[in-house]
């Protein structure tokens, strides 16, 4: 229901073809609480390019700090590209999919939306690829790293103390 | 590595290859461009010559008591340039010689 009505929303208002619209996933998400939003709300003026699709930056805080809050205040973080329900690269999916194993809640970022925040995470964690893990405010790796601590049961340790996700009706 | 006189372009495997035999002292490599396994990708788009994707098995004496983290991490570093340059993703196996050793 929701992709179809945005996708309406997307072609009449700034009439973007579709071949663009097609790499980005219509609509918002909400997970854990947190608004994931990859449609442009209004202004067909500005390109999608350059617009931010979320408000980190105008809010006048650092990326970093956006960074930072992000793997403080959720204790299991994942920036990849995509987003959990539609991962858009194959070692981002089978991270989400690993972590699903699990019942905790899973916090994500799509970095293909910004390439300023791809930088600023790069950055922060000194890790050049994606996707980026971080396990109570720890860096664990990639989708190789989380694979592997899965199977040898050192995730599960990692998690067992992470509450589990709430029941949610979408 | 050519002379100057005649230019050799190792294609990038062969290059990975040899930074990670000469930065980590690499007792047995093996590199597999698996480019075409991504080909449908977002990012792969840019660079279509491939060489985007590789695997990576690596034992190196470096490895020995370092967490998987730091063991990725090692490997990022000697790839720095290839990473600036196109690499897009690495999957990366790297073992302590014990660890090769035990498995086989």
């Amino acid at each position: 229901m929701a992709r179809a009505l945005s996708s309406m929303v997307l072609k009449g208002i700034a009439g973007i073809p579709a071949a663009r619209s097609s790499r980005i996933v219509c609509g918002s998400f909400y997970d854990n609480g947190m608004r994931y939003s990859t449609t442009v709300p209004s202004d067909p003026d500005t390109h999608q390019d350059f617009r931010p699709t979320n408000k980190l930056e105008s809010g006048g805080v650092s990326l970093k700090d956006v960074v930072e809050q992000d793997v403080k205040e959720n204790p299991v973080m994942i920036y990849m590209k995509g987003v959990p329900e539609f991962p858009q690269c194959g070692f981002s999916s089978l991270a989400v999919r690993v972590l699903k194993q699990y019942d905790v809640p899973l916090s994500a970022r799509n970095i293909l939306e910004d390439p300023e925040l791809k930088n600023a995470v790069k950055a922060f964690s000194t890790w050049p690829t994606f996707p980026q893990i971080f396990i109570k405010g720890e860096f664990i790796g990639g989708s190789d790293i989380i694979l592997n601590l899965h199977q040898t049961g050192e995730l599960k340790e990692k998690l067992k103390d992470v509450a589990a996700s709430q029941e949610r009706s979408e | 590595m050519g002379s100057r006189g005649a230019t050799v372009v190792l294609s990038r495997a062969n290059r990975i290859k040899a930074k990670l035999q000469s930065v980590l002292e690499a007792t047995a490599l093996e590199i597999d461009d698996v480019s075409y396994q991504h080909s449908g990708h977002a990012a792969v788009r840019e660079t279509s010559e491939g060489e985007t994707h590789f695997n990576v098995k690596i034992v190196s004496p470096k490895f020995e008591g370092q967490s998987l983290v730091k063991r990725h991490r090692l490997v990022y570093d000697a790839l720095a340039d290839e990473l600036q340059s196109g690499l897009h993703a690495l999957s990366i196996v790297a073992k302590s010689p014990q660890e090769a050793a035990a498995k086989k």
